[in-house]
């Protein structure tokens, strides 16, 4: 009786023991797309008079990694001229081809749901005036000058903006923040810079002279 | 019938033969018959073998029975639970009676002795208390039992800490089985629903050793009702409503036998649950809600000799995380910690939307138990499948996608080997545990994922011994374990690296309980225990929900964030050396217990502010994974004082003291200081009409005056700016937040029972945190948004047939 209460017991225990060794194994894991990676941020100052345009690049190298961002320079541009910028987002992680390449794309389409804000110091632009709309969003800005500069409720995008230099005597030097806010189902005609989560959030060193 | 008959009257006609051939040796067995509040009970039925007396005035009883190793030992009273144990006569008896109050509280006393015979320090939370927490998750539960408390991330999900230690340090043995989920996460609950359970046993001592690694703060044990052996229909529904957030949950039990086959049980057990936005004192807590099902079969086979038993539960869990706490950057963090109501605070809706987890667990389970002599087999077989997404707000039509996507496959193997010795005094227990794991993510998320795809292979053999003599107990283990991985993931630069990693040590135990005769007792382990590092400590990359930092593990480079090989790195286990005593007291008033510890863990693995990192996203600061040496010094106090019948009052005080010893520095997520009384009013039973009762809880909870410094966002950003580095020169841990303040709480409870022939109804009126207090709770995740819940009013009913 014992003998073939242990026998079964064993041949039990045998086979939860093949159940658990052949159970499992990982799988090889898949290289995923990477949309929300912004790795190179790019801003091209194209002057109203057909001169050439000004055009500043911000490289992430390692993304999440501790390393800081780099900038190819400040952003210089010449006094008393109008100039329309322009923002693009890349994924250097996905391929050129890949929908997935370039988020200031995905950022137009859900463009009822993002909003840009913009900062600068020491009133380096003539239009528009102050120190731009980040600490109130009614302060004056100009999002104007393409199809993406406001969404499909007619409110404010921003991926292209309008903006005319001071006309100063010297040089002067400006920190010019660029804010990407995600607002979804937050944006609103009274959301502002606060609202939602931040996409996208850089300062610039930008010289007028 | 007849059959029956037959045999019985033939055995019976037998035994006096049986008893004729053997020698006339004869022995005593002596004892004493105890009731519930420890004075001695005269008059109960006692007998030994089949001889039969009855209990003296002072409780004593003695029988004269031929010499044999077991006696079997029925001890009756009207009222009260029967006790029916094998015994032997080479010791006086304490038998201590129970209220017969429910079937079901039967189980509990059974059980508890079984699965925690190598541990001194425990706690129980029996089926009264459970049934007075029905409703809440498995965590909140436990909040209840001295030195047991939950780091929080909102209203829903409540990860247990004991002793001041969580996460991976705490193991949780569900059914016997080994919890297996994806725990590295803060803001991940154990995947188990509460209404599974008939007991659930804390073991505070670290002495659990035949369950495993990891259990460097203690074991929490969820024990299951014993399946019915007999072909008896019997079941338990029961319905509680809740106000905040008006949730309802609705819980059934039905269980029963087979006619022809004596010894066979079924349950069936169900939990539905739903909640929408609960509400702080001022405003709604907007996206808390929660949708929760889960079910279990259960069935078993039951003979003297063998005990068979399969089992599957399965557990599904929707929970909204607060709107407001979904932050991208420090700023966003600043914003949302200075904004009170919380950012996206809508009226009260039972819909869940992002941020918001999906988590669903399967268990199944094999388990025999034969017993040969006075030897027992058991084997214990596990598959669990758990499942996890967690969903963020995220961009480009992201947002249905989850950030997180991961299966975690688990079996478990444990064999063991139990002997008691001829006398019953003599213990030995020798068992080998296998397990085999895989945890893969699913493809699809489009982030780089936050943990790598795994292989766990573990493997441990264990011994424990124990000895008993009239007044002490001591007891003693070994076990040696194993566990290797094989790991594949992809770094920051979304390229794959692969390695395999294995780790092995050694745990022990020792411990002892001494009782003195006037229902006093000590007992006191020391024992040493180790874990080897969850792969999420060695390899995490990036951010999760609602958390506002970056985190990096321990085998990613310094400086480059390159994964780097363990034998380049400085590594080493974490080993926790913990030592904990209980002095107890119990006599016909009171009931006191002290209970104080200390756990010292080398080579301490949390997450250490590191620096601060900027990406187009702005500015954040990141974590590393780092390893220090910790200390943990408690005491947990606890009374029971009855100065009448009626009359309850009983404190709880729970202190904890946790230093980082080598930074001489604080540790966060530390629980504060818990000081509690309950008074307790009981009525006498009357005809129909039992169980009476109704309850204040007062409690108090003090600030944590033990926090890491203060750095709020805005000294972050300004230092950043002026390129100061906060962190190079100085390794201390650091908050964003102070602390909150301390607080007051008072919960009310009113309930009765009535019972008719068949069927027992019991009713419960409750209310937490009556005076709506608003508070914030230093170990809720959810603390830098939000306020705690504001005042509760539920109402249960339950009904067992």
């Amino acid at each position: 009786m014992n003998k073939t209460i242990l026998k079964s017991f064993a041949s039990i225990t045998m086979i939860a023991a093949v159940l658990l060794l052949a159970g499992c194994s990982k799988e090889d894991p898949k290289k995923e797309d990477t949309p929300e990676l912004i790795t190179k941020a790019t801003l091209v100052f194209t002057p109203s008079d057909g001169s050439a345009a000004v055009t500043v690049t911000a490289t992430d190298p390692d993304n999440q990694g501790a390393q800081p961002i780099r900038v190819d320079g400040p952003i210089n541009l010449v006094k008393n001229k109008t100039y329309v910028m322009t923002i693009s987002l890349i994924n250097g992680l996905a391929q050129p081809t890949d929908p997935a390449y370039d988020i200031s794309e995905e950022v137009e389409e859900e463009g009822d749901e993002h909003q840009f804000y913009f900062s600068w110091t020491n009133d380096v632009f003539a239009s528009p005036t102050g120190n731009g709309n980040i600490d109130n969003p009614n302060d004056a800005m100009n999002y104007t000058g393409g199809a993406n500069s406001k969404d499909t409720n007619g409110r404010n995008l921003g991926l292209t903006t309008t903006w005319t230099t001071a006309n100063p005597t010297g040089t002067i030097n400006s920190n010019f923040r660029v804010l990407l806010k995600h607002q979804p189902g937050l944006k609103t005609n009274t959301s502002d810079a606060n609202t939602g989560e931040t996409d996208f959030d850089m300062t610039f060193v930008l010289n007028v002279q | 019938m007849q059959k029956q008959h037959l045999l019985f009257c033939l055995l019976f006609s037998l035994a006096p033969l049986c008893l004729w051939s053997q020698t006339t040796c004869k022995e005593l067995v002596k004892g004493r018959v105890w009731d519930e509040a420890d004075a001695p009970l005269s008059n109960a039925f006692v007998s030994v073998d089949g001889v039969a007396t009855v209990s003296q005035p002072d409780g004593t009883f003695s029988v004269e029975v031929t010499c044999a190793k077991f006696h079997q030992l029925v001890v009756r009273f009207l009222g009260y639970r029967a006790v029916s144990e094998k015994v032997s006569a080479d010791r006086s008896l304490d038998i201590h009676l129970q209220p017969d109050q429910q079937e079901l509280d039967e189980v509990v006393i059974e059980t508890v002795a079984e699965k925690t015979e190598t541990a001194q320090n425990f706690s129980v939370v029996n089926e009264k208390i459970l049934e007075a927490n029905a409703g809440k998750t498995l965590g909140e539960t436990l909040k209840d039992v001295p030195g047991v408390n939950a780091i929080q991330a909102g209203p829903g999900i409540f990860k247990p800490v004991i002793h001041g230690v969580h996460s991976q340090r705490v193991l949780i043995l569900n059914h016997g089985i080994r919890q297996e989920g994806q725990q590295w996460g803060a803001e991940h609950a154990p995947e188990i629903d509460p209404f599974i359970a008939s007991n659930i046993v804390v073991v505070k001592d670290a002495s659990a050793i035949k369950y495993g690694t990891d259990a460097l703060g203690g074991v929490i044990i969820v024990n299951p009702p014993n399946l019915p052996r007999i072909n008896k229909l019997g079941g338990a529904f029961q319905t509680i409503a809740q106000s905040n957030g008006r949730m309802g949950t609705v819980s059934g039990m039905l269980e029963g036998g087979l006619k022809n086959l004596a010894g066979f049980g079924w349950r069936l057990q169900g939990t539905p649950k739903r909640a929408g936005d609960f509400h702080a004192p001022t405003y709604q807590l907007t996206n808390t809600g929660l949708s929760e099902t889960d079910f279990s079969v259960a069935t078993g086979y039951q003979t003297e000799k063998v005990k068979l038993e399969a089992f599957f539960s399965h557990f599904q869990t929707e929970l909204g995380i607060l709107r407001g706490a979904a932050v991208g950057n420090i700023n966003d963090l600043l914003v949302a910690t200075e904004r009170e109501p919380p950012q996206g605070t809508l009226p009260f809706s039972h819909s869940i939307g992002e941020p918001r987890q999906d988590v669903r667990h399967n268990l199944f389970k094999l388990s025999a138990e034969l017993k040969s002599g006075t030897t027992f087999w058991r084997m214990n077989y596990g598959m669990q499948h758990n499942a996890r997404q967690e969903f963020d707000q995220r961009i480009g039509g992201l947002s249905k996608r989850p950030v997180i996507d991961l299966v975690l496959t688990t079996h478990t193997l444990d064999v063991e080997r139990e002997n008691i010795s001829q006398s019953n005094t003599l213990h030995t227990t020798f068992g080998a545990s296998m397990m085999a794991q895989s945890n893969n993510n699913i493809p699809g998320t489009q982030r780089i994922p936050f943990i790598p795809n795994y292989d766990n292979f573990s493997g441990g053999i264990y011994g424990i011994i124990k000895k008993e003599w009239v007044k002490l107990m001591l007891n003693a283990g070994l076990r040696y374990d194993y566990r290797s991985y094989s790991v594949a993931g992809f770094d920051f630069k979304n390229e794959l690296y692969t390695s395999s990693l294995l780790f092995q040590n050694v745990s022990a135990t020792l411990g002892g309980n001494y009782s003195f005769r006037t229902g006093k007792s000590f007992s006191s382990s020391v024992s040493s225990a180790w874990r080897p590092p969850h792969v999420a400590e060695l390899y995490s990359l990036g951010t999760h929900q609602s958390a506002a930092a970056i985190e990096y593990g321990l085998l990613l480079n310094e400086q480059t964030n390159e994964v780097i090989d363990i034998k380049n790195s400085n590594f080493k286990n974490e080993q926790a050396l913990k030592w904990v005593s209980t002095y107890r007291v119990k006599n016909r008033k009171l009931l006191w217990e002290a209970t104080g510890y200390v756990n010292y863990i080398f080579n301490y693995i949390y997450l250490r502010p590191t620096g601060v990192t900027q990406t187009v996203r702005g500015v954040y600061p990141y974590f590393r994974y780092t390893q220090t040496d910790a200390s943990f010094f408690g005491a947990d106090l606890m009374m029971e004082w009855r100065p009448s019948p009626h009359m309850m009052v009983s404190p709880k005080v729970s202190l904890l003291k946790a230093t980082d010893e080598k930074n001489n520095d604080f540790l966060v997520f530390i629980p504060a200081n818990r000081y509690e009384t309950v008074f307790r009013w009981e009525a006498f039973e009357r005809m129909k009409l039992k169980g009476f009762y109704a309850e204040a809880r007062i409690l108090f909870t003090d600030r944590q005056h033990r926090a890491p410094r203060l750095l709020s966002v805005r000294q972050i950003n300004e230092a950043n700016e002026a390129g100061t580095d906060l962190f190079a020169n100085d390794k201390r841990n650091f908050d964003f937040m102070d602390a909150p303040a301390a607080y007051w709480l008072v919960n009310l409870s009113t309930g009765f029972s009535v019972r008719s022939q068949k069927v027992k109804y019991d009713f419960r009126l409750s209310a937490d945190n009556l005076f709506n207090t608003a508070y914030r709770n230093y170990t809720n995740r959810l603390r830098y948004f939000a306020d705690e819940l504001g005042s509760n009013f539920s109402i249960l009913l339950k009904c067992t047939f």
